[in-house]
């Protein structure tokens, strides 16, 4: 999953990139209002955090022209201005949650895997496929009632598959997922992942379309 | 006298005005018309006395001593009114005469005056004489031919009456109309105050926390600068409480930011399973703790700015003293920061200002360049006497800002995007208000000779 963070304070950028990457997203992160929202436009993001408060272009002037844009990528903002009719304000302009500063880490997780969630209109943090189950909240992965340890990136490339079961991921979109829309990963290291995941679950979980992409089927053998 | 309401104040110092004008006219007036009266009276009582001489010589004076034996004795004029008006009113005059011979015999008297003895009055002559309880005012007529003299005399409270009656006719409206002269006046009092009170309701009316101003369309020009005061006042309060208001906000904004990243590193660090992971997000929620501290000390400066400025007076300032405690204080962070100060002061140099602000304003300038120098640059602080007065420059040769984002600079904490990640924000805040406080002026430029920034104070002298 790829999240466009955009947070002008280094540090804050910086906690937020590293927590996210540990808990296996992949993270673009923007400190200046304008280039937010050309990433916005441009990249496909699955979800955006958005601080207001920041130079060239306000948080909520990113949000608005994003929005006019057509941009319909979920949007949690995350300011310290606590005030009810700001919170209302940028709820109006788009978002859809709005984190008061300092919040918990795990409450951003749980923000970003209910948004999520929501975005696949699903009610619980699970994904299924046949025998395969995946926990999005304790990324607990069982295969046949067997719990089974996956590494972060292999969790991430699982469950990218298993958001649309039964269905072909494009490669671009398995790789902008795991490592962002500016990753320069040669094309095998996904190769090398799908192998591992094979690996520990079974070879028919994951199927191969050549030239295309990959998918879990909706029961995979 | 302390009247709580304008109003009554005004009614009584109007009705002690008028009452002050009115009574010595009036006393003055009665005094002149009892003269007047009095005058009158006796014009007649001579005219009386004349009319009987001529009576007297037509019966002739013989006739009257012929008939001494039977001294005829007029009735009282109690019984004949002499009529007397005075603006239509009828007054009784009780008036009596006298005829005496040469010999002092009563040749011919009323009843009223016949027990009263000849006083042997020149001729013409006016006097006040006492019968019983009355008292009489006697005109004295002597027929030199004759030997005759004639009295005519008339009881002094007839004329009392004519006066009492003028006295009313004039002073009673006066007395009466004092009154309504007063409820008149506390009317119109009422009416011309009416701004006043519409003022009061306005100011009643108000929501607190509105700026709008207090508009009366029809303020006199009597309360127009009382309003303009107003509206004034109310403008720089709000003003001062907007700012305030901005400061918490802003306050909220610079403390949350660094405790966010801290919760969002330490949390981190719990859940990481790799050592070298948890290592990492400790060593950076650290970081975050730092510049939190750094932060709070700059707030607190400020806050203390904004304090320092609203009370304790200027003082004067040596800036070279100030300058070398400044950087004598900030050499532990000079020393790790891998770049060079140089430093050139003048001897002395004075300037009337708040220390504290100044001081702030110095160490801010250089915590900036040296947070925005690259290791191994250098930082240049200068302070020198000028023609327009004491002159503050710090250069650095770090990145600069760009011109069209200096302004910016001056926002209250707005940071500017640089490599080193740590913005100018409260800094150049905590400068901006030192620079504020001592009318003094600033300029960011570019540094000459390469890239990096010249920060400019010229401060008034002493």
């Amino acid at each position: 999953m790829h999240i466009i963070l955009v947070e002008d304070d280094v540090q804050l950028g910086e906690a937020i990139r590293r927590a996210l990457e540990r808990l296996a997203y992949s993270v673009s992160w923007f400190r200046e209002g304008n280039e937010a929202l050309r990433a916005l436009r441009d990249h496909d993001a699955d979800l955006v955090l958005l601080d207001l408060g920041l130079p060239g272009k306000d948080g909520m002037d990113v949000l608005t022209e994003a929005r006019r844009l057509r941009v319909k990528t979920p949007v949690i903002v995350m300011s310290a201005r606590d005030a009810l009719d700001s919170r209302i304000r940028v709820l109006d302009a788009g978002a859809d949650d709005y984190l008061i500063k300092p919040f918990h880490l795990d409450e951003l997780a749980a923000r970003i895997r209910s948004l999520a969630r929501r975005v696949r209109g699903e009610a619980v943090n699970r994904l299924e496929a046949g025998a395969l189950s995946l926990d999005l909240g304790t990324f607990d992965v069982t295969w046949h009632g067997e719990r089974v340890d996956l590494t972060r990136r292999e969790f991430a490339l699982l469950q990218a598959l298993m958001e649309r079961a039964g269905r072909i991921v494009r490669r671009e979109s398995l790789e902008n997922s795991l490592y962002g829309p500016d990753n320069v990963m040669s094309t095998s290291a996904l190769e090398v992942l799908v192998h591992s995941l094979r690996r520990k679950l079974s070879h028919g979980a994951i199927q191969t379309v050549r030239g295309f992409g990959y998918m879990v089927p909706r029961e995979p053998q | 006298m302390t009247l709580p309401s304008l109003r009554s104040r005004l009614l009584v110092l109007i009705v002690l005005v008028l009452a002050a004008v009115l009574l010595p006219l009036g006393i003055l007036s009665a005094k002149h018309t009892l003269e007047e009266v009095d005058e009158l009276s006796d014009g007649r009582l001579a005219q009386a006395a004349r009319t009987l001489e001529v009576l007297v010589g037509r019966i002739g004076i013989e006739q009257l001593r012929e008939q001494r034996s039977a001294r005829l004795l007029v009735p009282s004029v109690s019984n004949h009114p002499q009529e007397l008006t005075v603006q239509g009113r009828t007054f009784e005059s009780e008036v009596g005469f006298q005829v005496f011979d040469r010999d002092g015999t009563l040749l011919l008297a009323t009843e009223n005056l016949a027990a009263v003895p000849n006083t042997r009055a020149a001729d013409g002559a006016f006097e006040d004489i006492h019968k019983g309880k009355y008292k009489w005012r006697m005109f004295t007529l002597i027929m030199e031919q004759e030997g005759v003299t004639i009295r005519a005399g008339e009881r002094y409270d007839s004329r009392h009456e004519i006066t009492r009656a003028l006295w009313l006719e004039h002073g009673l409206p006066t007395f009466l109309g004092l009154p309504v002269l007063a409820l008149l006046v506390g009317w119109a009092i009422r009416r011309g105050l009416r701004p006043l009170e519409s003022l009061a309701g306005a100011l009643a009316r108000r929501e607190p926390g509105s700026r709008e101003p207090i508009h009366l369309p029809d303020a006199p020009l009597e309360l127009r600068p009382v309003l303009l005061a107003l509206n004034d006042q109310i403008e720089r309060l709000e003003g001062a409480l907007e700012r305030e208001r901005q400061f918490s906000a802003d306050v909220a904004h610079e403390l949350r930011t660094p405790l966010a990243s801290t919760m969002i590193n330490l949390e981190d660090a719990m859940a990481s399973a790799q050592p070298d992971e948890a290592q990492a997000a400790l060593e950076a929620a650290r970081e975050c703790l730092v510049s939190l501290a750094r932060r709070t000390e700059q707030l607190l400066a400020l806050a203390r700015l904004e304090a320092g400025a609203a009370s304790g007076p200027r003082s004067r300032v040596d800036l070279r003293e100030l300058a070398l405690e400044v950087v004598e204080e900030m050499s532990p962070v000079i020393g790790t920061g891998g770049a060079e100060l140089s430093i050139e002061l003048p001897d002395h140099l004075f300037v009337n200002g708040y220390g504290v602000a100044l001081g702030a304003l110095i160490r801010n300038l250089l915590e900036n360049a040296f947070r925005h120098v690259p290791h191994g640059g250098h930082v240049e602080l200068s302070i020198r006497h000028v023609e327009r007065g004491a002159l503050i420059e710090v250069t650095d040769d770090g990145p600069g800002i760009p011109a069209e984002r200096r302004t910016a600079m001056f926002t209250r904490f707005q940071r500017g995007v640089d490599t080193q990640g740590e913005g100018y924000g409260l800094g150049l805040s905590i400068v901006k208000r030192a620079v504020e406080l001592h009318g003094a002026v600033i300029e960011l430029l570019d540094r000459e000779g390469g890239p990096g920034l010249r920060v400019v104070v010229t401060l008034p002298l002493a």
